[in-house]
């Protein structure tokens, strides 16, 4: 009896609880099952206590790479830990140029850099109640991290690009580090339909302190707020749509911003947000 | 619950988001401004300093991309602050009295987001002033240009009661995708009180008038500019202004082809399809294709298109004076590429009228302040207050 326990308990360290659909809380996709979306990184399960996660379209001009992996339960909380690893220089530098798309002026040439996150995932269902077709609860993610952002060379303060969502990603790079943390809710309302509710928010600790000219604002905005709203209909366990929102509200280097997402320069509106994502387990 | 939800769901749709690119009603209020710590604003009923100056955001004669042969598009925050301090000071030296100002950056990437206004006022002897954005955007997605927020500001050492941002056309030689990015000039028309004259209200009126527009633009903006200060001239008991600005315009008479001498090293023409074709090398008649922004004989009259203002007003440096060397204004900054053969100025765009009086001898071009901007100040006294 006593090395079944022990087998469960080991078995329970070593191999995490595993979930479909389930990319950001510390839950991992089960073993050979992959799943990805229009703007969504491809995820596979390894194991079951790792999962790798990549960004295709991306990762030849920003090669990236995420791994997940199973932790022990942690005050009553399924728990993770997921390491991430990008190199956004080549992309950087593609967009460093004269003309249209040149995000980045052109006299300004990004260093080879490295960014390198550790997040720490804690998921649970909270109120759970059995209903005819499954367990209907609230799913509970809460997850916080260190970024780094490693620099081989001079980075130009200039070079930022101060738009939300863009600006406190790379303002890693020029902070040399980051925090981040959120919290996702997410709930079945019915066998088809669910919801998705997350807040993050990233912190830039001292990066007004790295500006060249305190009097001319030139590093400010130590933190973003990012929100999203998801309706999401799972058409099967291999496909299913969703669409919703995303708020971010942040301090930039202009000053205060707030934006909701995605948005249409020129028909100078709000669209919902439309991803489509698949999934397929590996024979 | 439902109802708190559907509320902060209107508020986050409509309340959030700002336009991506700032467009503007034909007339809509300008901002305003105030010094942090103001001097004496009294009005002594003496003479009244007037200047104007495209200041160039404060980036002297940095290679910028857009208007000289650099390619370069932001500049360091020291030397920003640098030129800024230049030009306050120098408008302190003047002791100006009413500042009209172009390309003045406010919220701008390629200025360390410096709000030049706010700077000039706090630095300067003048109290108030007004804004209003010629390029207004969150993101410009060419260049490395980011945000952006420039445009023309008044600035006045007495109160301005109300100030008006008059829409000029936009280009009509554009595709749809480059007009939206592109700017949306304007005029500024801020009234005065402490100026008035008895039953004559007192105006200030700033110009920017387009530079690159190879269509009739250009003539649609100076014959704005010239209905506004038409509309003052004729308001209540002949109200009072003066007025001035970049008007990108050469005056009557001038020379009005400097493709060669703007042209930067191997610069060529393109045409639609990116064809490069050596200026003034196709129409036998005109000598096109034409550099934009060096060429003032795009229309039929736009070498006379500053006609009406001479003839209706008193201008600063007038007719007999305004194609002298001493009072160009202007020359792009192509003269910086050899230090040996700089030409400083070699045109005159900037110019000062009233439909008051300028007191004989007050008028001048200030060249020595040549490598502050692109553009020089121009300045005369008005007559005022019986003098």
């Amino acid at each position: 009896m006593k090395k079944i326990i022990f087998y469960f308990i080991l078995t329970s360290l070593v191999f995490g609880e595993t979930k479909k659909w389930d990319a950001h809380s510390a839950y991992l996709l089960p073993q050979k099952r992959w799943e990805m979306g229009l703007f969504q990184p491809f995820r596979y399960g390894y194991s079951e206590s790792i999962e790798y996660s990549v960004h295709p379209l991306w990762f030849f001009v920003m090669p990236n790479l995420s791994i997940k992996k199973s932790q022990s339960d942690f005050a009553g909380f399924t728990s993770a830990s997921q390491y991430k690893m990008v190199y956004p220089t080549p992309f950087l530098n593609m967009i460093a140029k004269e003309g249209t798309m040149g995000i980045i002026a052109p006299e300004f040439r990004m260093p080879p850099m490295l960014g390198l996150s550790a997040s720490w995932l804690m998921s649970k269902t909270i109120f759970p109640f059995v209903s005819p077709y499954s367990l209907i609860g609230l799913d509970l993610t809460l997850k916080v991290g260190l970024d780094l952002g490693v620099t081989f060379g001079d980075l130009d303060t200039r070079s930022t690009i101060d738009i939300p969502l863009v600006y406190h990603r790379l303002g890693v790079y020029y902070n040399k580090w980051g925090i981040h943390t959120g919290l996702d809710v997410q709930k079945n309302i019915s066998e088809k339909i669910g919801v998705l509710v997350d807040f993050d928010l990233r912190l830039l600790p001292g990066l007004g302190e790295v500006q060249i000219d305190p009097d001319a604002s030139k590093l400010m905005g130590e933190y973003s707020l990012e929100h999203k709203f998801l309706l999401i209909w799972n058409k099967s366990e291999n496909f299913r749509v969703l669409t919703g929102y995303k708020f971010v509200m942040g301090e930039y280097p202009y000053g205060s911003d707030m934006r909701l997402l995605p948005y249409i320069p020129m028909a100078e509106t709000w669209v919902p947000i439309i991803e489509f994502q698949w999934a397929r387990k590996k024979r | 619950m439902k109802k708190s939800i559907s509320i902060l769901g209107v508020l986050l749709i409509l309340g959030c988001n700002d336009p991506f690119v700032t467009v503007f009603e034909d007339s809509s209020d300008a901002v305003m401004y105030d010094a942090n710590s103001k001097s004496d604003a009294t009005y002594d009923s003496g003479g009244v300093k007037v200047v104007t100056w495209n200041i160039r955001f404060g980036i002297a004669r940095f290679p910028f991309f857009g208007d000289s042969c650099g390619d370069d598009v932001i500049l360091d925050d020291a030397t920003i602050e640098g030129n800024m301090a230049a030009i306050a000071d120098y408008l302190h030296v003047m002791d100006a009295d009413i500042v009209l100002l172009q390309e003045v950056d406010v919220s701008s990437k390629r200025t360390g987001y410096m709000d030049q206004v706010q700077y000039l006022l706090d630095n300067t002897n003048l109290n108030y002033g007004c804004y209003a954005s010629m390029w207004k955007a969150d993101f410009i997605p060419s260049d490395g240009i980011g945000r952006i927020d420039a445009g023309n500001a008044i600035l006045s050492k007495w109160p301005i009661e109300t100030a008006e941002r008059i829409q000029l056309s936009l280009r009509d030689d554009q595709d749809d995708l480059t007009q939206y990015f592109y700017l949306r000039r304007n005029i500024i028309k801020a009234k005065i009180p402490a100026l008035t004259q008895g039953t004559q209200d007192f105006y200030a009126v700033d110009i920017h008038a387009t530079a690159f527009a190879t269509d009739d633009t250009k003539q649609k903006h100076i014959d704005k500019y010239v209905e506004t200060l038409a509309e003052i001239h004729a308001g209540g008991d002949g109200d009072l202004f003066v007025t001035g600005g970049d008007l990108n315009s050469v005056p009557p008479g001038s020379k009005y082809d400097y493709c060669l001498q703007d042209m930067c090293p191997g610069e060529k023409y393109k045409d639609e399809n990116e064809n490069e074709i050596d200026y003034h090398s196709i129409d036998s008649l005109t000598g096109g294709p034409h550099k934009e922004g060096s060429y003032f004989n795009n229309f039929v009259g736009e070498r006379e298109i500053l006609v009406p203002l001479y003839e209706a007003y008193d201008a600063a440096i007038d007719t007999a004076s305004y194609n002298l060397p001493e009072h160009f204004t202007h020359a792009p900054s192509t003269s910086l590429i050899d230090d040996s053969t700089a030409t400083m100025y070699d045109r005159k765009l900037d110019c000062l009228f009233t439909n008051g009086t300028w007191s004989s001898g007050s008028e001048q071009t200030h060249q020595a302040t040549w490598e502050l901007s692109d553009h020089l100040p121009v300045s005369a006294v008005l007559n005022l207050g019986g003098e």
